[in-house]
């Protein structure tokens, strides 16, 4: 049956027998070794594993960032497999906002010019307004114009949070978001995350160690060895 | 302190893994040191073979040079008491087909001894003495243009000469200096039978000397003048056999030598940047060194030994191909240069390249090395430093030393000091003001309005975030476009100037030797040819100046400077009236109908640089007779307009007795000037018919080899600014990959990343071509209007493809360097950010 067939009606994110190898063709390694992963519009999702199980690839090829060797990927109802580097690029616009460990800001924008950019990319109305309502709703109303170099770890990842959700995408990726935070930056970083998940509707993907996160999410899947281990609802 | 040795041991370990890192500072080098060491080489190259081929040059050891006439009996007695002597002669002719096609030639006549040094080669090979009676051998040039041939005749004045041979190479060509024409060479026996020679005549006897033993020339020549005080003589000898060329090849090469060494100052940014980097690379082995004990000073000395280590490396290849240069450019271009270089190493020469590539690496590279002495070894873990780097006072004398070191070294070894002061004075000036544009196009980077598109705002930030080496490249390559900009609008000045604005004013033909008596018969002729032919017609002599205020020249033991009409024989002329371009700015003209004791008219500059006053003594000697005139005016002159301009003008009557010939400018139609040409050489045999078209084509020859010359040093300039550009980067290359990624995160595609890129170099491209045409228009002007006194009309067009050319090439290479950019793959980057 074809891989499109195999896919639920109502799944945000569909990859069936996923593939990846990097490395050179003389010693290469294999990295995902035929993922299937099916993840429901609007549900939430927690990746688990030890450290080198694939879990940051598995998310850069469903983020579009990797392009994977084998297998199916669709991601908000669009075939990822049959898209170049630019197609995908313009895939994330408006649809996929991304959260990473080391929160990965533009260090000669401020932070509502951080925040509009994926915006103004999307070309949608008014980016700076919607970008400083995004920052407003993450508590740093009062640091639009601060460049990333002039505020804390937290309030980095909290502008990165806001950039990730500021074009109300329908799906977030969030690679260990709390992994450079105290812990109780921590805490707050991730009730933001998904206070703005809920309050978007979005679907959320979520890589972590920390079993308590896990808890909060619909579902917790563990991965080893390249491989799904286990589906826990 | 720890012991050299095992610095270097430890400098070594590390550069043998990591010396990638300073290729921008060993390219940048190489190219400086080597353009330096090849200008030197071709230069010393050059004058050495002069000095060495002295004597063929010359044609003996020494040449006494007479002008109109030959040498008596006692001065022949003289010159066969000193050694063996050669007599030759040598005048202007026209050289005559058998269909009546004339072309202006050089007549040299040999005797039996000549050549005294040296060969004549012939297509059919060497020959020693005079050509057979009745014979000639003839330039390839000459050959060629009336399309002549072996066993053919060719005809000067009244004697047709059998073609007994092509010159390949005529031994003492050099020492002949300016030719006009193609030379043809007779036997002295077979002169007579031309009847170009009449009273009057404009031609030169030269007696080359070969002296007896080891005799010092330069005695020969003051005892013979002491014993000869009328002769009149030009005296050279072969130490010196060619010193118009000697003089330009000296000049050009210290032109050269200072461009080369903008070139080096520039590269001297790149050195600058590529330590700066590699050092900013080197922030965790540094580090580290200092946990494990490493103080301050240790880690300044070892990582100084390895830049050092990498300097002198690159110093040495580029002291290589320096080297090399005067073989590959003499087997390349060695029909341009006056004599082919000679293949040796010239020591002093590559000497002076490399302490100039030294001071350049200590200047430029000490400041980013002296900075790591003063960041704590945690600070070195920090990705970037706030704020300037400390630099000690001690780093600041050995820079400024350094620096005062190559201006030192470039007035010291310069032949025109003061030349030399000027030029690095104005280069200074110029980084000066480029380092102050580059400030402010940061600062103004950094205070415009943020554009509203997210790519706009990323390259602007570019030009102004910490660590953008947008000051470093306004200076490098506004260095580098200024200079281009400034060779452009100077040589197309020059080129407008002999091209447009001359020939415009410039008559069809300067005619030489136009017997007095046929002067009448003269103009008939052109006046038939064009009734509005424009005719210049005075009398002409030739002499030099052998004294003035009372001072003989020949007790001078230095010409007063500028005082160049004291140097060899002059032309003189006599006049009733004020000749055309000249106008009266002291004293009185005399009466048309002056009949008294003999007066002189001075020009103005020429008087100034001798002390001339009104009313003081001034004496030429004429045909081997002195006369003493007095100084009755002084006047300025018009010297651009092709025309008949003497520096000295006597009263009518002063030469009665000399027989001499008449000079006249002829200006006429097109057609005319073609009925002309052929028509003068047939009815006045003696004169000789020089077209203006003829001089500005050679001398615009000249000037491009010149500029194209010049232009090859300076294309040095614009590949060091690119080297910096390049340099800057790969410096920056880690932050311009993390910003791409991102933007790609954020769903930028790669033609998005490559526009914002091409808008960074597209707006420093844009604002150095401004920069760079405004400073090298203002360079050009001062050159071309002060120092040529040339009018300023470069050539738009050339100006603008020339710095639309530089500004282009350096975009493109800022795109291409943006290139593996958009390879970058996000997720991969990602894990290693």
């Amino acid at each position: 049956m074809p891989d499109a067939q195999r896919q639920s009606p109502n799944a945000a994110i569909a990859a069936h027998n996923v593939t990846l190898t990097l490395g050179s063709d003389k010693a290469p390694v294999e990295i995902l070794r035929g993922v299937d992963l099916e993840v429901a519009a609007g549900t939430s999702v927690a990746l688990l594993g030890p450290s080198g199980s694939g879990k940051s690839s598995l998310m850069a090829v469903l983020a579009g960032l990797e392009r994977a060797n084998g297998g199916s990927i669709h991601v908000a109802g669009l075939d990822f497999a049959a898209m170049d580097e630019d197609d995908l690029a313009r895939a994330r616009r408006g649809r996929i906002g991304i959260v990473l460990q080391a929160f990965h800001l533009l260090p000669t924008m401020t932070a509502l010019e951080n925040v509009a950019v994926p915006l103004e990319l999307a070309g949608i109305a008014d980016p700076f307004g919607r970008a400083a309502a995004e920052l407003e709703a993450v508590g740093l109303g009062h640091r639009l114009t601060h460049y990333p170099a002039q505020l804390s770890g937290g309030e980095q990842q909290r502008v990165a949070i806001a950039r990730a959700m500021a074009s109300s995408p329908a799906i977030i990726f969030a690679d260990e978001p709390t992994g450079n935070l105290d812990t109780a930056t921590g805490q707050s970083i991730i009730e933001l995350i998904f206070a703005r998940r809920a309050a978007l509707g979005a679907t959320l993907l979520i890589i972590t160690h920390d079993p308590e996160l896990a808890e909060h999410c619909d579902r917790v899947v563990v991965m080893h060895d390249g491989k799904i281990e286990e589906r826990v609802a | 302190m720890l012991p050299l040795a095992s610095l270097w041991r430890i400098a070594r370990r590390d550069l043998a893994t990591r010396i990638r890192g300073l290729r921008l500072l060993a390219v940048c080098l190489f190219l400086g040191v080597a353009t330096l060491a090849a200008i030197g080489s071709l230069t010393r190259g050059i004058t050495s073979e002069l000095e060495v081929r002295g004597q063929t040059i010359l044609g003996g050891d020494i040449e006494f040079s007479l002008p109109q006439r030959e040498a008596t009996a006692g001065e022949m007695a003289g010159f066969r008491r000193v050694g063996v002597p050669s007599a030759t002669v040598r005048l202007r002719a026209m050289a005559n087909d058998r269909d009546g096609e004339a072309l202006l030639s050089e007549l040299k006549a040999v005797d039996g001894a000549y050549p005294l040094y040296g060969t004549m080669r012939l297509e059919s090979g060497a020959r020693k003495g005079p050509p057979p009676s009745g014979a000639i051998w003839i330039g390839k040039d000459l050959a060629t243009r009336l399309d002549l041939k072996v066993g053919e005749r060719v005809k000067f004045g009244e004697k047709a000469f059998l073609i007994d041979g092509i010159i390949a190479e005529e031994p003492d060509r050099l020492g002949e200096g300016f030719t006009l024409g193609p030379v043809a060479v007779i036997g002295l026996a077979d002169l007579p039978s031309t009847q170009l020679i009449q009273p009057g005549s404009l031609y030169e006897s030269k007696y080359r000397v070969r002296l007896q033993g080891s005799a010092d020339p330069e005695a020969v020549g003051k005892a013979l003048t002491a014993e000869f005080p009328d002769a009149g003589w030009d005296i050279t000898d072969s130490s010196n056999g060619a010193p118009g060329t000697r003089r330009f090849i000296e000049r050009m090469g210290q032109f050269l030598s200072l461009v080369g060494l903008a070139a080096l100052v520039i590269a001297g940014i790149g050195v600058g940047n590529g330590v700066a980097s590699y050092l900013a690379g080197k922030r965790p082995g540094l580090a580290t060194l200092k946990v494990l004990g490493a103080d301050s000073g240790t880690v300044a000395r070892i990582y100084g030994l390895q830049i050092l280590a990498v300097a002198a490396v690159s110093i040495v290849a580029g002291l290589i191909v320096g080297a090399l240069a005067p073989a590959i450019i003499g087997a390349i271009a060695g029909d341009v240069l006056p004599v082919k270089p000679g293949v040796a190493i010239y020591p002093l020469p590559l000497a002076v390249s490399a302490a100039y590539g030294l001071l350049i690496a200590i200047a430029f590279a000490l400041p980013p090395l002296a900075a790591t002495r003063h960041v704590p070894a945690a600070g070195l873990y920090r990705a970037t430093v706030s704020g300037a780097a400390r630099i000690d006072r001690r780093t600041v004398i050995a820079v400024a030393a350094a620096l005062a070191a190559i201006i030192a070294l470039a007035v010291g070894t310069a032949r025109e000091p003061l030349f030399a002061l000027g030029f690095v004075g104005a280069a200074i000036g110029l980084l000066l003001i480029l380092v102050g544009l580059g400030w402010l196009v940061r600062r103004t980077a950094s205070r415009l309005p943020r554009p509203k598109r997210p790519l706009f705002r990323l390259a602007l930030a570019n030009l102004h975030r910490p660590g953008a080496a947008t000051g470093a490249l306004v200076v490098a390559l506004g260095l580098g476009l200024t200079l281009f900009v400034t060779l452009a609008a100077i040589q197309t000045s020059i080129t407008s100037e002999i091209r447009s604005t001359v020939p415009q004013r410039a008559p069809s033909f300067f005619v030489l030797d136009v017997p007095r008596s046929d002067a009448a018969a003269f103009r008939t002729m052109v006046t038939k040819a064009d009734p509005k032919a424009e005719i210049n017609m005075i009398p002409a002599l030739r002499g030099s100046v052998t004294e003035f205020r009372g001072q003989r020249v020949d007790e001078l033991a230095e010409l007063p400077e500028g005082a160049w009409v004291l140097r060899g024989d002059r032309g003189l002329t006599y006049s009733p009236v004020l000749p055309n371009g000249s106008e009266l700015v002291g004293g009185q003209w005399w009466a048309a109908d002056y009949k008294g004791p003999p007066l002189v008219s001075v020009e103005q500059e020429v008087a100034t640089s001798l002390g001339l006053g009104l009313g003081d003594t001034l004496s030429v000697n004429v045909l081997g007779v002195e006369v003493q005139a007095k100084v009755a005016s002084f006047r300025t002159v018009n010297w651009d307009n092709f025309g008949l301009n003497y520096v000295l003008v006597f009263s009518p009557g002063t030469f009665d007795a000399a027989p001499h010939n008449m000079v006249a400018t002829v200006a006429v139609g097109p057609e005319a000037e073609t009925a002309l040409s052929r028509s003068i050489p047939r009815a006045f045999p003696s004169a000789s018919l020089i077209a203006v078209r003829d001089v500005v084509s050679q001398v615009t020859t000249l000037l491009t080899q010149m500029s194209q010359a010049i232009a090859a040093a300076a294309s040095i300039a614009i590949l060091a600014g690119i080297a910096v550009l390049i340099g800057a980067i790969a410096a920056s290359r880690e932050r311009r990959v993390y910003d791409s990624v991102i933007l790609k995160l954020l769903g930028a595609t790669r033609g998005q990343i490559l526009g914002a890129q091409g808008m960074e170099y597209a707006v420093l491209a844009a604002i150095l071509a401004v920069l760079a045409l405004g400073l090298g228009l203002a360079g050009a002007w001062y050159v071309v209007t002060q120092l040529f006194e040339f009018d300023f009309a470069p050539d738009p067009l050339i100006v603008g493809l020339t710095l639309l050319g530089g500004a282009g090439l350096s975009f493109l290479i800022g795109i291409a360097g943006s290139w593996p950019l958009l390879s970058a793959k996000p997720a991969q980057a990602l894990r290693s950010l």
